[in-house]
């Protein structure tokens, strides 16, 4: 008779020699967990296991599950039924793993082998090319680490709660890795120069650097973080450099034309080292405004070669090239900063870096050149004339400085307005907005919120009250719940939904508090660039090994939410464009979310803070999940996407004015960040009056940030830029007419797409519901309602 | 019988429009129209017979909803069909102050000659004028499609700047939007 194993079949099919070790330790460490210690009980156990198996079963090669079912039967036939409890649970988290293993190779597999137009995981994010050697190297990263984590890193209630979507962490495949956004004040980093880690940059002396060390200061701050990078002033930042290049061609100029009309040699130079003494000596240089005692203290020394009353006029002649030159170099620097940003790849070699520029109240001459030229360029478009992607501009939108026609900055407003009508950029940032002002100091950028990438924001500090500013600071994590699906599980019970809210909330302060955790047992050298070249604020202070946990609690933890149309829908059989009731409801849920997070912030002196969560990624998942499980619930699972944040649903019919009132006591609420959009169905480029109503409008109703949707299509073959159907106003070819297809550029979570495949399939279908109502100025009629 | 003076008979609406006129508009269809251009991109408004009837209060209380609204434009169909109508919702537009854009097939001094007729018609017809602020006027020429042209569909279709041309004695172009782009 045979009483042994010889040999065992393992799940991969392969046959192995059969080692009865590994079953003592199985059983043993099993035991050990329920405090057992008891090691020649296991080898006995075993033993019993081996005997079933080879006597009773007749079976002198079994399988690894035939040899779990025998350990199982073994220890609760011999009264270790806790152990045998344990074991069950233990095996039931090894089969998990493998599965998940396995899901991750086929993920691999697919990444390998499948189109971005078959794989939606390639097309998660629209700004990775998900089809080229990098953006699959990137894909294959970020699946893998997200598996890595879920398994062994994420609490298991974390981890569950994510996988079966009732929340969603963000960014969870650099849960270990770092922080999301930062924004940069570029005028303290330029100061004295910096360092990117492979060499040193000197303090930049004109407009032109001042410009490719931003887009440099941008791309190395991107390769620390994984979320937006964002310049909060840069007109501010970048005003300094036009006033060092207007010295210099001032300088050029008034010794090119001594050279020429008084034959003095070596002039350029000469006056140069004029200009420098007198700056050494008197604090005062040529500027824009000419408002100082310059010309006069220069005056004295040109006297050595010209006749006296000849230097007036010849300074003048002077400072009109210089103004005519600073124009042209300002121009040049802003098309080489916004062609930059859309070509220099960083983030794992697949990204342009996710760029925003904030500007607009900067009222000094230099500064307001900044703003005309980078609105410029941005309206002149790329190299054939195709719309920039990147950066994402705001513009700062601020009474007595640019709203009114009597201010300062009111022609740039307007400025801002005919190029976003046109390029879909500007958005426009509201500092009036009661929950805006409060922080706002006359002349300081660093009080004036500004807007990152696609909604965050920024400004208040529980950590340090004195360091309410923008600069230096950004968004540590985020995790959004599925709104929804709550209301769904509620079925109508509001008790039921804001208790289970509540948990909900909880378990999200909790994660992001475990995630911070872990960001704080990082070091300065860690972030090279963000935390050692003094990026984030604090970090000027600390040496490559010190710890960033103190100084990243300026950053802030935040709530995000999605769908809470669907989950007013799910609760009262409304959403909140249809009915008052549903809105009250909305604000309550939302207000209760934003209390709870404050009380959390007054009790552990952390940053916690609520966004309107812009969910590219997620718009599909969430529904994807709540469909399997719930079925298809109509205005609630119905569609492939669940609407974005606190935002009216895009296929609803709604005025402008009353979409832009609904969601506005939103962004008093959402103080992470938060956007309004509205949609327009034609060309507003011809009709500027209809574009800037409707800013004004979120101005006057208390916005925060928003900006104006509009069909954006551009014809490459004769450069036409409007609305294109199926033919070209500008050229009348038709689109299947020659090599090249129409380009349409949309916005998909605050960030333009150039052409539509890049979206993933949830993105694609709200795109579609959302151009139903674009007037086809070709075929069909106007689009009229009833009355 | 409808009170002829209180209801209009349109093909439609379009609560915000940015196609019919310089900024946010209201825009009235009105059902009904006798030039029959070929291309139009409104054909089923052309029949007389069709459409539905509604009353002024209607429609202004769908404008007061809107305090975004910069003004209102009668769009067809052919407008002057229906001048006493459309002047006296004119007169009610007027007195919120919002601006008044007519479309019209009509050249204006086609219109200008209707509104010498002594009838009711004419004088509504004159009415009606002298409340637009801006009149796009002239029938839709195939030939001269433009799909550029800012609100209007043919290049012979003039923008006129009703209240510059009442001022100087002849008709004035709206130079801003006959010159865009």
């Amino acid at each position: 008779m045979n009483v042994s194993i010889k040999q065992i079949v393992k799940r991969d099919g392969r046959t192995v020699d059969f080692d009865i070790n590994k079953i003592v330790t199985a059983i043993y460490k099993a035991a050990e967990a329920l405090g057992g210690r008891d090691e020649e009980m296991a080898l006995y156990l075993a033993r019993e296991v081996e005997l079933y198996l080879a006597q009773t079963c007749n079976n002198d090669s079994p399988t690894v599950e035939e040899i779990q079912d025998a350990v199982e039967k073994i220890l609760i036939e011999n009264g270790h039924a806790r152990t045998a409890k344990e074991f069950i649970l233990y095996r039931a988290e090894r089969t998990r793993v493998r599965d998940m293993n396995t899901r991750l190779m086929k993920i691999y597999e697919d990444l390998t082998f499948k189109d971005a137009s078959e794989n939606d995981t390639k097309r998660e994010n629209a700004n990775i090319d998900g089809d080229t050697a990098m953006g699959t190297m990137l894909k294959y990263g970020s699946e893998g680490a997200k598996q890595f984590y879920e398994m062994y890193v994420l609490k298991p209630e974390h981890g569950k709660a994510h996988r079966e979507g009732d929340i969603h962490i963000h960014d969870l495949d650099f849960l270990t890795l770092t922080t999301t956004c930062c924004q940069i004040e570029i005028e303290k980093l330029f100061k004295n120069g910096f360092s990117t880690g492979h060499g040193f940059l000197r303090e930049p002396n004109d407009i032109q650097s001042y410009a490719a060390l931003a887009c440099i200061a941008i791309q190395s701050n991107q390769n620390d973080q994984h979320g937006g990078q964002s310049i909060p002033d840069f007109d501010y930042g970048m005003s300094n450099g036009v006033r060092k290049t207007f010295k210099k061609l001032y300088w050029t100029n008034l010794g090119k034309l001594m050279d020429m009309l008084y034959d003095v040699d070596g002039s350029v130079d000469k006056i140069k080292a004029i200009g420098k003494e007198i700056e050494a000596d008197r604090d005062v240089c040529p500027t824009m405004s000419n408002d100082n005692d310059y010309c006069l203290i220069e005056a004295e020394q040109l006297k050595q070669w010209i006749p006296e009353k000849e230097i007036e006029s010849l300074q003048s002649k002077a400072m009109k090239y210089a103004h005519k030159e600073i124009k042209r170099s300002t121009f040049q620097a802003m098309e080489a900063f916004v062609h930059n940003l859309n070509t220099m790849h960083s983030r794992a070699g697949a990204q342009i870096p996710f760029s925003s520029i904030n500007y607009g109240t900067d009222t000094s001459p230099e500064g307001r050149l900044v703003i005309e030229n980078i609105l410029l360029a941005t309206d002149a478009g790329l190299g054939n004339g195709e719309t920039a992607i990147f950066p994402i501009h705001i513009f700062k939108v601020k009474e007595g400085v640019n709203y009114n026609p009597e201010d300062p900055n009111y022609d740039l407003f307007k400025l801002a307005c005919k190029v976003s009508a046109k390029r879909l950029f500007p958005n426009f940032s509201f500092l009036d907005a009661p929950f805006n002002k409060v922080f706002y100091k006359p002349g300081d950028p660093n009080s004036e919120v500004a807007y990152m990438g696609c909604r965050t924001r920024v400004i208040a500090n529980v950590y340090d009250p004195n360091a309410q500013v923008v600069g230096g600071r950004g968004n540590l994590s985020f995790t959004s719940v599925n709104l929804p699906r709550l209301a769904i599980k509620a079925n109508g019970n509001l008790d039921l939904f804001f208790e289970g809210l509540e948990a909900k909330v909880d378990l999200i302060i909790n994660q992001l508090m475990e995630r911070y955790y872990i960001q704080a047992t990082k070091k300065v050298k860690n972030y090279p660039f963000l935390m050692g070249q003094g990026v984030w604020l604090g970090s000027d202070k600390l040496k490559p090994n010190d710890s960033v946990g103190e100084i990243l609690k300026h950053g802030t933890l935040s709530l995000g939410f999605i769908g809470l149309a669907e989950c007013l829908t799910a609760l009262i059989g409304q959403h909140h464009g249809e009915s008052e009731r549903a809105q009250k409801l909305g604000l309550e849920i939302v207000g209760f979310m934003r209390k709870r997070l404050d009380e959390e912030s007054k009790k552990t002196g952390f940053n916690y803070t609520l966004i309107a969560t812009p969910a590219e990624g997620l718009s599909g998942r969430f529904v994807r999940l709540d469909k399997a499980r719930f079925g298809e619930i109509p205005g609630v699972t119905d569609k492939a996407y669940y609407t974005n944040s606190f935002h009216i649903p895009v296929s609803y019919e709604i005025s402008a004015f009353d979409k832009i009132k609904l969601e506005a006591p939103y962004h008093s609420l959402t103080n992470a960040g938060h956007i309004t959009y509205v949609e327009l169905d034609g060309d507003p480029c011809k009709n500027l009056d209809a574009f800037e109503r409707i800013i004004r409008c979120m101005k006057e109703t208390g916005v925060g940030y928003g900006s104006v949707n509009h069909p954006v299509d551009r014809d490459p073959v004769c450069g036409y830029t409007g609305i294109i159907d199926n033919e070209c106003p500008g050229c009348h070819r038709q689109e299947r007419e020659g090599d090249e297809g129409f380009e349409r550029i949309r916005r998909i979570t605050g960030y333009l797409v150039g052409t539509v495949d890049r979206f993933n399939d949830a993105k694609q279908e709200e795109v579609k519901d959302r151009i139903i109502h674009k007037v086809d100025m070709q075929k069909q009629e106007a689009r009229m309602e009833t009355l | 019988m409808m009170d002829q003076g209180r209801t209009l008979r349109l093909a439609g609406v379009a609560r915000e429009s940015i196609v019919d006129g310089p900024g946010l508009r209201f825009t009235v269809f009105c059902q009904g129209c006798p030039h029959h251009c070929p291309g139009c991109h409104n054909q089923s408004t052309h029949d007389f017979e069709g459409g539905t009837d509604a009353d002024i209060d209607d429609i202004l209380s769908a404008i007061d909803k809107n305090p975004l609204l910069s003004g209102v434009t009668f769009s067809g169909g052919e407008p002057f069909c229906q001048p006493e109508g459309l002047y006296a919702l004119a007169r009610e537009i007027k007195n919120r102050n919002l601006h008044v854009t007519v479309f019209s097939g009509y050249t204006y001094e086609e219109l200008a000659t209707m509104a010498q007729g002594k009838d009711n018609t004419g004088r509504a017809i004159a009415g009606l004028l002298d409340l637009t602020d801006m009149l796009i006027d002239g029938k839709f020429e195939m030939a001269l499609k433009d799909l550029t042209l800012p609100f209007r569909g043919s290049s012979n279709q003039r923008i006129i700047d009703m209240n510059r041309s009442r001022e100087k004695g002849e008709i004035v172009l709206d130079d801003k939007y006959m010159n865009v782009i």
